[in-house]
């Protein structure tokens, strides 16, 4: 039989034994194990002195005997120009200004290579790629008013809509190729402005006869024209491409 | 056998269970009355003292078992705490905080004690304050003279602890708390604070079976 250590015997007394069912057990049919843990028990039993009882009143007389030396402490109104602390926030905007003087100089110390990069060739093709974008726009608010002029009936509002959105894209375009540069592009540019104008300015809902009469007036039709030339040029992969060659079209 | 035996020891136990568990109300009350201290109203603390007070001299009595040394921790403690106040952990409680502080300030004054060879005011039987509770009816002269020697040998298997082992033994046999709460009080791993509980028993049994066997 496998006797409980003293060790477990105390843990068994202060009800932190593992495995306290089979504690019990044992010390039902082992007197060995009895014993020691009835010396334990009568051990444990034996109190040391009690506390004296105190009388009434002994918080506050703690308190009367200690309260003397102690400062009262400040209202915690925080300090934050202590003097660690402004020389830390002094480190701090030293580092900031050396680090911008730092990349300031490097800047200016480093070749322009992305500039030389960007500058003519890419914005060309980033204006070409909105401009295709709003040519596309453009074609399809054409090819919707053509198809309007033939159906009987009041018009969609979306049209209007579409029209307010492209004109002041248009207008931007517009101004941005000059007559000189790109003429046919300008002039392009400059028919649609009034083709949308007279679009999204119309008082009343657009009937089909009011965009036929757009449509003779201002001869969307050479104008749809134009701008699939336009697009076709301006999708076309090779940037390169001298604007004014669209003036032999 | 004189002594009582003790069949469910388990249920005499919880003299003070619970100690380091203060209920909610009070702690927030506590906690505003810290507040008020470090926003400089320092009657605020007399409060906390007034309501801490007796808890703090009842655990320093049962660890040093002298009056004189029990009022002296309380006051070091109260004012160990009130220096140290600022650095008070809001979400802490300070029941525990402030008791923790007198079980190190009872350990200093063990620690000053055996580092002088002090001998402890209560070394010799205090018949006023003696502690046996064994007396089962009539207190005869020979009942006295063993009560005597029992407290006597308890007394001295105490002085024989170390401080860790009297600490952790008085922590969990008189004031009830459980390992875990001894461990973080002691700042010791649990598997220490019960080693140290165990061997105090040990030397408590061996101090005092040799009376049960006479008897």
């Amino acid at each position: 039989m496998n006797h409980l250590t003293e060790e477990q015997l105390v843990a068994h007394y202060f009800a932190e034994d593992a495995n306290r069912v089979v504690s019990e057990t044992h010390l039902r049919i082992c007197s060995r194990c009895e014993q020691v843990y009835e010396e334990i028990c009568n051990t444990l039993a034996v109190r040391a002195p009690e506390p004296p009882a105190l009388k009434p009143g002994y918080g506050k007389r703690l308190w009367q005997s200690i309260e003397a030396p102690l400062q009262p402490y400040k209202a915690t109104k925080r300090h934050y120009f202590t003097w660690p602390r402004l020389v830390l926030a002094g480190a701090c905007l030293l580092a900031l200004a050396v680090a911008f003087l730092g990349g300031s100089l490097w800047q200016r110390a480093r070749p322009r290579s992305s500039e030389a990069t960007t500058s003519p060739q890419a914005k060309e093709r980033v204006v070409l790629l909105i401009l295709n974008d709003h040519l596309d726009r453009s074609e399809r608010l054409l090819v919707e008013l053509n198809h309007s002029s033939m159906e009987a009936g009041d018009v969609d509002d979306s049209l209007q809509t579409e029209a307010r959105q492209l004109l002041p894209d248009n207008r931007l375009y517009r101004e941005a190729v000059s007559a000189k540069t790109d003429p046919i592009m300008s002039a392009a540019l400059d028919h649609l402005e009034r083709v949308l104008l007279e679009v999204a300015n119309s008082p009343d809902r657009l009937s089909s006869a009011d965009v036929a009469r757009i449509e003779h007036e201002m001869n969307t039709d050479s104008l749809l024209f134009q701008i699939r030339v336009l697009r076709a040029r301006t999708s076309r992969p090779e940037p390169k491409v001298d604007s004014r060659k669209g003036a032999s079209i | 056998m004189a002594a009582k035996t003790v069949k469910n020891p388990q249920k005499k136990l919880p003299n003070g269970r619970g100690l380091l568990r203060s209920n909610t109300g009070m702690r927030n009350s506590d906690q505003a009355l810290i507040r008020g201290v470090l926003a400089g109203d320092k009657e605020a603390y007399g409060v906390l003292v007034e309501r801490h007070g007796e808890n703090m001299f009842r655990v320093a009595f049962r660890i040093i078992e002298s009056e004189a040394d029990a009022q002296e921790i309380v006051q070091e403690a109260f004012l160990r705490g009130y220096r140290s106040l600022a650095g008070f952990d809001a979400r802490a409680d300070f029941g525990t905080w402030i008791y923790r502080i007198a079980v190190n300030c009872a350990l200093q004054v063990l620690q000053k004690r055996k580092a002088e060879g002090a001998v402890p005011i209560t070394e010799e039987y205090d018949e006023e304050h003696s502690g046996v509770q064994l007396s089962d009816g009539g207190a005869g002269p020979e009942r006295l003279l063993l009560d005597r020697e029992i407290e006597h040998r308890r007394h001295a298997a105490m002085e024989k602890m170390t401080e860790d082992e009297r600490l952790a033994f008085v922590l969990r046999h008189i004031e009830g708390l459980s390992t875990e709460e001894i461990a973080a009080t002691l700042d010791v791993t649990p598997n220490n604070a019960r080693q140290a509980v165990f061997r105090a028993v040990q030397k408590m049994r061996r101090s005092l079976t040799p009376l049960w066997v006479k008897s």
